[in-house]
């Protein structure tokens, strides 16, 4: 879907730079039958007008989605698995290391006393 | 006001590259001030303290909801005169002075680095190379007092005020252009200036405070007066009567 | 049904700071674009004066029409107000939109 708007954007502004292109070929002919400007040929006009709009919504389609702002339908997808996690609650020193077949218990404190 | 009209060489040669050259110089400035930019260090005893006066924040605020015995432990932990945390710690005063911090030297130069010398070289070069054209013509007609704006380096007293020299070109697209860079670089880069704002008010949340060694007397201070008042003492008979009301 | 709710004191509703900043993000992207686009367009078209201070104008109703087709009927969801969209920001979109006027008009229209 966004490749589709992807692809909007990109042959508007080519078919933009066209119409500018148009445009200042159209001036310079003008100059060099110095006739008075007046105003645009009516197909680079519409090029120009259809193709900004068509970038625009283009743009509007790509620069990303919107998000709900109201607070509850954020919550609303939360698990409850991320509910439990708080991080106040961590414990990083369990005791449940003793465990580990690896384990080699740190000195308490009183046998640190001890030696000194 | 007879129309000009100008050569299409200065259209490819000077009006054109201008516009090129300031989007990206501006590009460039970015990435610079990418490459330059150091992060902040943290030091490990500022998060201790920080951590440490939100936890006794966090006591003074919600002790109510512990048993007695509980707040008291962990009051005791923080302000006990012989070992409370609060005590033993000693903390030099950090000094605030800017220029004594080498790393905020350090910093101050390169913001100037990426910001002020490149506008100055730049536009100084542009005058010099580009200097005395008149560039475009703004499509709307203004009044005479935008003449010294828009016409820097052409003093031409008949001239229409609407024509815009080269000088000021560029001065137009150094500032108009700092919203096309928040759409090519996304938000928050370098070439805007509004960054270093945002950055001063996240720094305010994380940052320890100033001086630890107030702070800790400010808090110590605090946890003292704190009178515990045990919230849940008539919970069961709180939560009956609720029970009672909503049957 | 709308005298009723009228009477009914509006419920205050809490709105999420990170999806507000998410989506004034995103708007602000449009509105920078549609001031380059309409910018080049009116200098294309070769406006003057105040036609193209029109065109300007027409260009941010029409993107806020655009905003409001996007978002559908319950533009709720993501806007706070639909008149702060379309006022928010006028002016600053509207030096953009002077820069690149100038500057395709000098192009396609001086020389």
């Amino acid at each position: 879907m966004a490749s589709v708007h992807k692809i909007i954007v990109i042959v508007g502004f080519i078919s933009l730079f066209h119409s500018a292109f148009s445009a200042a070929q159209h001036r310079s002919y003008l100059r060099i039958t110095s006739q008075e400007f007046t105003s645009l040929p009516l197909d680079i006009i519409i090029q120009a007008v259809v193709s900004l709009f068509a970038v625009m919504w283009g743009v509007l389609n790509v620069s990303g989605k919107l998000r709900e702002i109201p607070a509850a339908a954020e919550l609303n997808t939360v698990k409850w698995e991320t509910q439990r996690n708080l991080p106040s609650f961590y414990i990083f020193n369990h005791r449940g290391r003793a465990l580990a077949y690896n384990f080699v218990p740190t000195p308490s404190k009183g046998e640190l006393e001890n030696l000194e | 006001m007879a129309e000009l009209l100008l050569d299409p060489k200065i259209r490819l040669w000077v009006f054109l590259p201008i516009v090129i050259i300031t989007f990206l110089v501006g590009i460039v400035r970015h990435y610079v001030s990418i490459i330059l930019s150091s992060q902040k260090k943290i030091e490990i005893i500022q998060m201790q303290d920080s951590q440490v006066m939100i936890r006794a924040r966090l006591l003074r605020e919600n002790g109510k909801y512990l048993p007695r015995q509980s707040f008291a432990m962990r009051r005791h932990w923080f302000n006990n005169e012989d070992t409370g945390y609060f005590k033993i710690q000693k903390r030099v005063a950090t000094s605030q002075n800017p220029m004594t911090d080498p790393g905020m030297m350090t910093d101050m130069l390169k913001g100037n680095v990426t910001n002020v010398l490149p506008m100055i070289v730049i536009g100084g070069w542009i005058n010099w190379m580009f200097s005395g054209f008149l560039t475009t013509k703004v499509p709307f007609p203004l009044t005479l007092r935008f003449k010294p704006m828009l016409q820097r380096g052409v003093e031409l007293a008949y001239l229409d005020a609407s024509w815009v020299s080269s000088a000021s070109w560029y001065f137009l697209n150094v500032f108009g252009l700092r919203t096309i860079y928040t759409l090519v670089l996304g938000e928050n880069n370098a070439a805007d200036q509004s960054k270093v704002m945002q950055e001063q008010m996240s720094g305010a949340a994380m940052a320890m405070p100033p001086d630890p060694k107030a702070a800790f007397k400010a808090e110590w201070e605090a946890l003292e007066i704190t009178e515990h008042r045990w919230a849940l003492a008539t919970v069961e008979t709180d939560i009956l009567v609720n029970e009672d009301k909503e049957e | 049904m709308s005298s009723k709710t009228k009477d009914v004191k509006p419920e205050p509703v809490a709105y999420s700071e990170a999806a507000l900043r998410n989506n004034a993000v995103v708007v602000e992207y449009c509105r920078t674009s549609m001031a380059a686009l309409s910018g080049s367009t009116a200098g294309i078209l070769g406006l003057t004066g105040l036609n193209g201070f029109a065109f300007y104008v027409l260009a941010v109703v029409s993107l806020w029409v655009m905003f409001m087709i996007k978002a559908g009927p319950n533009w709720h969801k993501y806007y706070v107000s639909r008149q702060s969209l379309l006022t928010n920001g006028f002016f600053g979109a509207l030096f953009t939109y002077i820069l690149f006027w100038t500057f395709i008009y000098g192009m396609v229209h001086v020389y």
